[in-house]
């Protein structure tokens, strides 16, 4: 599997489920140097099956508290901080499950519960990784495979 | 027709997330029902009837895949068309759910208009 591979299935699962789930259209790729926004939120899974490794996702305060009122449909009252974490918790689910399918759509994987983790420390040692401008924000995502026995 | 719904899926903002998406879909939806896991659902089915239920696979205590084995062995629920919403597009996911008894499968991310179409197609409803 190649990294260009993983990299246009995560670009392809990004515009998909941010739109369609979670109205938060791509802007295009984040400008800047990826270094981790000042203030962020991450979190993190294990997946195993055909394949095994982990999958992260960053995303900027101010998109993720965004994203999270789009997904709750919270007009008059904002989302509490339990809420809009566990929003991006379902934000990686639904990314890696979209990777996963797109990179092969016959093999079996299974998906451990998504944990948050501290923005410093999401991305996987050597993972192929992508972040995209949202707007009010940016959300880096990154995919790590184990090698192969 | 309104329908009684129960969302079965361990994360509360995806429950939230599939109601307010029945709405905005237009799919008219009487008493919604929720559940955290299979065994939280069979617990509550067992004092509201639903016409309906939505469920996720993978969860804690009870997973989807038992839930909807579970689901089969009992007469009382066996007739009660189960749709799966999940991340897992892969054929064998969804092939295996189909053969323990779901009726239908909706893969995240999904519209309004695929998870009414999806939830009427098993129902045997006509949209409007």
């Amino acid at each position: 599997m190649t990294e260009m591979a993983m990299s246009e299935a995560i670009s392809a699962a990004a515009a998909d489920v941010l739109e369609t789930m979670f109205f938060s259209p791509v802007m295009g790729e984040a400008a800047g140097d990826g270094a981790v926004p000042a203030a962020a939120l991450a979190a993190r899974l294990r997946f195993s099956g055909g394949r095994s490794g982990t999958f992260a996702v960053r995303i900027s305060n101010s998109a993720a508290e965004n994203m999270a009122t789009n997904f709750l449909g919270e007009e008059t009252e904002p989302p509490t901080a339990s809420q809009v974490q566990d929003v991006i918790c379902e934000l990686t689910n639904m990314l890696c499950g979209s990777v996963l399918s797109r990179l092969d759509s016959k093999a079996h994987f299974d998906l451990g519960r998504p944990e948050p983790v501290d923005p410093l420390e999401a991305a996987p040692p050597e993972s192929v990784s992508r972040a995209f401008d949202l707007g009010d924000g940016e959300v880096a995502v990154f995919l790590h495979l184990d090698l192969q026995p | 027709m309104a329908y009684s719904v129960l969302i079965v899926d361990d994360s509360q903002s995806m429950r939230k997330f599939v109601r307010r998406v029945m709405d905005l879909s237009g799919f008219e939806v009487g008493s919604c029902w929720d559940a955290a896991n299979g065994a939280e659902a069979l617990a509550l089915l067992r004092t509201h009837p639903v016409d309906i239920i939505l469920t996720d696979i993978n969860m804690p205590e009870m997973n989807g895949e038992e839930f909807v084995a579970e689901l089969e062995r009992h007469d009382a629920y066996r007739a009660i068309p189960v749709v799966v919403v999940s991340t897992d597009a892969t054929e064998n996911r969804i092939r295996r759910m189909i053969q323990i008894g779901a009726r239908g499968y909706v893969v995240k991310p999904f519209s309004p208009e695929a998870l009414r179409s999806e939830l009427e197609r098993v129902l045997g409803v006509a949209h409007d």
